[in-house]
């Protein structure tokens, strides 16, 4: 696997899609040629620090964000604003420099001649884009995604939002059961906020299918130096805290010792 | 004193023991191997690993990060390999990557238990010297339980010492009413440098709903927000032992870094640093070079020499 480096590079283009979520690209045929769907980058913007006041200089931490695709080379990262950090994130414009390490992690393992089913939530749906690239056309492919309202809703095949704005009314696992037999789901993927991913795996053991959730956690280094970030993973009696950055992000549901989160 | 040498010369430092061919080492903890594949290591003057204790250690039940206002609260727990799997799997990473010195930070559970690690790792080679972790805020039987009584830092010091030649550094903790007294025990039991500051008691409370931010409450409080306890605490240590001092606490640039030589300490370390800056190390030997140069000072001449008018 390749070790994550580090980079700055320009923003060669920023998109806007909705109050809260915007894309930045990049582009890094090497780095393209590095990454897989699932890894991420640890980024954070050059710029805003250099131009800041001294009052507000104190340099944060680099934030962990999936890969949302890539075009052999042109790398987008899809950001949900919020905390200072994505905030900062946030204000750069095309020509801005962002500092990147990476690509970091395990990523996605890669099936084919299965039936899939994707479930994300939230700022947990970037990392399917470029997932579900690699997938259709070898799978049958089925995305759920569900979020707090229409704002927080991407292209997918089955949207769902809390307060009914678009989609169906609930939560993108409340129906999760019933499309697992209808369309004969063999392997899942899934990523999004903890409560999602702990139902769609409790559901997934029931019925004995095949679950690969990406994890979130908050992190220091992102490189496997710090032991900030860990998970415990394991069976029950045997586990170990394992790292989101370079064991992870993705575990297998049944690994993740839930009942310890 | 004026100095015509170049650079490489003036950025020599030594411990009591080890010769550093910079001032910069790294905080335990915060840098790894994979820190390096970023540049060139040989900015550094010496690499300093995760501290290791003689049984495995699963570390604090997560979440153990929270970024403050100013530095970071970790509650890590010193989770590691255990001493036979260090040997056995990182200790020859380090020998075959490493060009610099590489100083072993361990930690024990008993006075007897930090004997026997160090005779085992006296056997192995590739191993400068040793960091002695009396002060991790985040174990209850080990750390910090052996560096806040003078009487028993001697104790552990005076029983270490006979062991070894290489560097002997103890690791000191700022939770404690009188960091002097502790550093004189430490260098009156034999200990050939000190290491100083280990993280600061930190805790933050999400103030909406009363949750701690990381799991076990009470973490260690690191980054920039504690430079000016670490400079202090250099200073008061400076002040009352002879043997050199490898700083750290807050240290982010190469301007920091001079702060603390000022004050005393014979090297730094950087720590929390990397995480902001992957190339903090570099940077900082870059600028202390181009300050001693056009100052024609070398880092001895500075140790210590902060004025007061």
């Amino acid at each position: 696997m390749t070790k994550p480096q580090y980079r700055q590079r320009s923003i060669v283009q920023r998109e806007e899609l909705s109050d809260s979520y915007f894309i930045l690209w990049i582009w890094d045929e090497d780095m393209g040629a590095m990454c897989k769907p699932g890894q991420f980058y640890e980024i954070r913007a050059l710029a805003v620090f250099e131009d800041a006041p001294t009052s507000v200089s104190i340099p944060r931490l680099f934030k962990p964000i999936s890969i949302y695709d890539n075009q052999g080379g042109r790398i987008g990262f899809m950001i949900k604003r919020v905390g200072l950090g994505t905030n900062a994130l946030s204000k750069l414009k095309a020509g801005d420099t962002l500092e990147l390490i990476g690509p970091a992690g395990n990523g996605f393992p890669i099936f084919r001649d299965r039936k899939i089913l994707l479930i994300s939530g939230g700022a947990g749906y970037p990392p399917f884009w470029y997932l579900q690239k690699q997938l259709i056309g070898h799978n049958k492919v089925y995305w759920i995604h569900g979020g707090a309202s229409q704002g927080d809703i991407f292209p997918c095949d089955e949207m769902w939002t809390e307060d009914g704005s678009i989609g169906r009314k609930g939560r993108a696992c409340d129906d999760l059961e019933k499309t697992l037999k209808e369309r004969e789901i063999d392997l899942i993927y899934s990523c999004g906020p903890f409560g999602l991913l702990k139902e769609a795996s409790r559901i997934s053991e029931i019925y004995d299918i095949e679950h690969y959730c990406s994890l979130e956690a908050y992190m220091a280094c992102g490189i496997g130096v710090c032991h900030g970030c860990t998970v415990p993973i394991g069976s029950k009696e045997n586990w170990d805290y394992l790292r989101v950055c370079k064991e992870g992000p993705v575990f297998s549901a049944k690994e993740i010792r839930w009942e310890i989160m | 004193m004026k100095h015509k040498q170049n650079a490489t010369e003036l950025l020599k430092t030594s411990l009591g023991v080890l010769k550093m061919k910079t001032p910069i080492s790294v905080a335990s903890g915060t840098f790894d191997l994979e820190t390096l594949e970023f540049y060139d290591q040989n900015c550094l003057g010496a690499f300093v690993c995760k501290t290791i204790t003689r049984e495995p250690k699963k570390g604090n039940t997560p979440p153990r990060l929270y970024e403050t206002e100013a530095g970071l609260i970790n509650s890590i727990g010193l989770q590691n390999p255990g001493l036979d799997m260090f040997i056995k799997e990182n200790l020859p990473r380090y020998r075959d990557v490493l060009a610099v010195p590489l100083i072993v930070s361990f930690s024990g559970s008993s006075i007897d238990e930090f004997c026997r690690m160090l005779e085992i790792l006296e056997a192995q080679d590739g191993i400068s010297g040793y960091e002695i972790n009396i002060s991790c805020p985040n174990v209850e039987n080990e750390g910090i339980a052996f560096g806040t009584q003078a009487d028993v830092v001697h104790k552990l010091v005076s029983r270490l010492k006979p062991i070894t030649k290489r560097e002997l550094c103890i690791k000191l903790s700022p939770n404690v009413t009188d960091i002097a007294q502790i550093a004189k025990a430490a260098e009156d039991g034999g200990a050939t440098s000190l290491a100083l500051i280990n993280s600061l008691y930190g805790m933050a409370i999400d103030y909406e709903t009363g949750m701690s931010r990381v799991k076990m409450g009470v973490g260690g409080y690191t980054g920039i927000g504690i430079k000016p306890v670490a400079l202090a605490l250099t200073y008061k240590t400076a002040q009352a032992v002879s043997i050199p001092i490898v700083a750290m606490g807050g240290i982010y640039d190469w301007k920091d870094a001079l702060e603390f030589i000022w004050a005393g300490a014979s090297a730094i370390a950087l720590g929390t640093a990397h995480f902001v800056n992957p190339l903090a190390a570099p940077e900082v030997m870059m600028g202390l070079g181009e300050y001693i140069l056009g100052k024609g000072l070398s880092i001895k001449d500075i140790r210590g020499a902060c004025r007061f008018s």
